[in-house]
């Protein structure tokens, strides 16, 4: 009998062993992040600028060790990725491949929303989680997946904070002219302007399209009837650029001029005098001032590096500045980290219900989602900034943050004075 | 009746088949994706050989057919609520329709004349989409996930849409194959070798080639609507790109122009080295470099196309390689 008990004590000691070295026997846990970036084709400047910041994310998590779950598992990231050309017609194939032969655990969307779509419908089927930077159109988020979550202040609210910054700088203005290009992106966010430009008492004087790639807006500028107070619009890089150069050569007087997308680029100072002035919604911009202190004001979390970190540490790895693209590619791999540190898994339904509830700050801003079925994953929580380009006392153009007020460098400028 | 018996026409059928079968039986979804992708340039290249190759006339509005048609199909689909097999032939039988109208009037015109003429409908197409609010101007059109419900989720919604893809390149097969081997094929023939010859022997030639026209166009409207139900949506810029033509056309000169075989071979070859250099961690960097210089290597080399070739160098073989 003795015997016996003496082999059940050292059972259960042994038992007791392996229960508890058993933590450390399973301490490490591979989760694989798939996505395809448009390394070549039209959007490669802004798609590898993500992957730029996705990349230093990846490096960061792991050099610290890894996401650690309260169960004291240690989580490690891999990236995988494939070129998506900046094309639709691979795009189902290759993430159909990340999920099944690469055995990705979570998705990243590809750069622009007709990409993005395209990838949520498979990782939706495959039930995976996947996470939208740069896809900002509203649309994605109401066609009933549930897995899809976007980073991106939606285009719907992309240019709205421009009537309310016209409001503030000149109460009397009331006539604003619209111009944009044609593509699903611009015309989204120019609905969206338009109908609240109308409800807060604006009226449209001019609403047109220009066709993608057009070079010469002369017909457009001459149409701008006299005495408007602000033109908007814009698209992409390339026309809004052109675009501005010719309002400036055409001597076009208004006191605000917001365009969409290229502003924010540092390469739009190279239009010189024509960039003065001209102001454009931005994601995310270095000079941003979220901060862990603000943050603890409003009663919410702060998580990741602070604004100071990531700037620094992404300039010192990928040598250029960080935009909001790549601000946009880190954020959405932090997201993922938060999620599954604090759901303490790595399975999609556990992770899915974190983010449903998810409301953070980071150094890219506020994140949260919309949890309805109706428009589920939909970013309710970031704000755009408004960024102006202005002179300094030297004369040479600088990006003045000048809305929303909580986040302004500095005091707005009219776009011409003369 | 003849035609039945040869070699040549069983032979490119059988590997369409036997192709999709396998897909089936493994059931893998990379696997299926990948032959998606694939058959769907084997099913465009081969539509359009029924006019370049049999006519010889070379159109770069191929697309058109594609994106109009696909429009149209995703059109009844996301918004009429059709299903997904009617949507379908509507989209073809739309682009068909168009082809025809349209071949009266710039069928006339001859040579490079008519490739020109057929680049100005590529752009007018997608300006008229991105203008027509119907289709959902320049912002598109889009099914919500839940339309996938309809044919027992999504997964099995994109096995559908491979297999009505698959019933659909076999059916370009065989009509590439019938139109070949019958007197209106011959007929066409003569106008790729000599059209005022062939319209001396009695070839009604502008209806013959705008018959030809409205058969080639069907098929990219069909699969236009397939493609965009698996996308999940369509917007202008995806539904007309003019580089998709351009590759049509590398495709059915790489296999083999007048032949059906060809294409599919040309397509295969070409879309297959593609997604292979995308995805070999050893070029996935390079992949554009390296198809470039494979494509000029091959067009300097082997002008006839990769079956051309086989059967000039082959004689005996001519008669299962069609």
């Amino acid at each position: 009998m003795k015997s016996k008990g003496v082999c059940l004590v050292a059972g259960l000691a042994i038992l007791g062993l392996i229960l508890g070295l058993s933590p450390l026997g399973a301490a490490e846990k591979k989760v694989v992040i798939g996505f395809t970036a448009s390394q070549t084709g039209k959007l490669n400047v802004e798609g590898m600028r993500q992957v730029n910041g996705l990349n230093l994310w990846v490096d960061q998590v792991n050099a610290k060790g890894g996401a650690k779950l309260p169960d004291g598992t240690v989580v490690k990231f891999e990236a995988k990725f494939y070129d998506d050309e900046s094309k639709k017609e691979r795009v189902q194939e290759l993430y159909t491949r990340l999920i099944n032969q690469d055995k990705a655990d979570f998705l990243i969307s590809p750069y622009s929303s007709g990409l993005a779509d395209a990838a949520a419908v498979i990782s939706q089927q495959n039930n995976r989680i996947l996470i939208t930077a740069g896809a900002a159109s509203d649309s994605t988020y109401k066609k009933g997946f549930s897995l899809v979550f976007q980073t991106y202040t939606p285009a719907s609210r992309y240019l709205t904070g421009a009537i309310d910054l016209l409001a503030k700088m000149d109460p009397q203005a009331k006539k604003v002219a619209i111009i944009n290009e044609k593509d699903k992106f611009s015309t989204d966010v120019v609905n969206a302007l338009k109908a609240y430009a109308t409800d807060k008492g604006y009226q449209v004087v001019l609403f047109e399209g220009y066709e993608p790639g057009a070079t010469d807006f002369a017909p457009f500028i001459n149409k701008i009837p006299a005495g408007v107070d602000a033109v908007m619009g814009g698209g992409h890089f390339a026309d809004t650029s052109t675009f501005a150069k010719q309002l400036f050569e055409k001597g076009m007087k208004a006191k605000m001029v917001a365009l969409l997308v290229a502003p924010p680029e540092d390469k739009f100072a190279e239009l010189g005098e024509a960039a003065n002035g001209v102001i454009g919604p931005s994601q995310w911009e270095p000079q941003a001032k979220y901060s862990p202190e603000a943050a603890k004001a409003e009663g919410k979390e702060w998580y990741g590096p602070t604004v100071k970190e990531f700037t620094e540490t992404y300039r010192a790895k990928a040598k250029e500045e960080p935009t909001y693209h790549s601000a946009g590619g880190y954020v959405a791999g932090l997201l993922l980290q938060k999620a599954i540190e604090q759901s303490g898994a790595t399975d999609t339904a556990k992770v899915k219900e974190v983010l449903d509830a998810l409301d953070i700050y980071t150094f890219y801003g506020r994140v949260k989602f919309d949890a309805t079925p109706k428009n589920h994953g939909l970013q309710l929580g970031h704000d755009m900034i408004y960024i102006q380009w202005q002179k300094d006392a030297q004369g040479k153009l600088f990006k003045q943050v000048v809305w929303p007020e909580a986040s302004k460098t500095g005091e707005v400028a009219p776009y011409r004075t003369k | 009746m003849r035609t039945w018996k040869l070699p040549g026409f069983w032979i490119p059928l059988a590997l369409v088949f036997a192709w999709g079968l396998i897909i089936l039986i493994m059931g893998q979804d990379t696997a299926r994706e990948t032959a998606f992708t694939l058959m769907m340039f084997v099913a465009m290249a081969s539509s359009l050989n029924i006019l370049l190759g049999y006519t010889g006339y070379v159109s770069f509005g191929h697309i058109v057919f594609f994106g109009l048609g696909g429009y149209f199909g995703f059109f009844l689909l996301s918004q009429h609520d059709w299903n997904l097999f009617l949507a379908a032939i509507a989209g073809g039988a739309l682009s068909a329709v168009l082809a025809g109208l349209l071949g009266m009037a710039v069928l006339r015109l001859r040579g490079a004349y008519f490739a020109l003429a057929t680049i100005g409908i590529n752009e007018a197409a997608r300006a008229f989409v991105s203008n027509f609010e119907p289709f959902g101007g320049a912002t598109g059109l889009f099914v919500n996930f839940a339309a996938y419900e309809r044919y027992g989720g999504a997964g099995k919604a994109l096995w559908l849409t491979f297999i009505l893809l698959w019933v659909a390149t076999l059916a370009v097969v065989l009509v590439s194959f019938l139109v070949k081997h019958s007197r209106f094929g011959l007929g066409l023939m003569a106008i790729r070798e000599d059209e005022d010859a062939a319209m001396v022997m009695g070839v009604k030639a502008p209806r013959a080639k705008t018959i030809t026209f409205t058969i080639s166009a069907f098929f990219p409207g069909v699969i236009g609507t397939l493609y965009f139900f698996k996308n999940g949506n369509v917007e202008p810029g995806d539904a007309f790109q003019l580089h998709m033509s351009i590759e049509s056309l590398v495709m059915v000169m790489l296999g083999g122009q007048g032949l059906v075989l060809g294409p599919m071979v040309g397509a295969v070859t070409y879309q297959g080295l593609r997604g292979y250099l995308l995805t070999s961690p050893i070029f996935k960097d390079l992949h554009l470099a390296v198809a470039g210089v494979f494509l000029l290597l091959i067009i300097l080399f082997v002008p006839a196309g990769a079956v051309g070739w086989v059967r000039g160098r082959f004689p005996r073989v001519r008669r299962f390689l069609e």
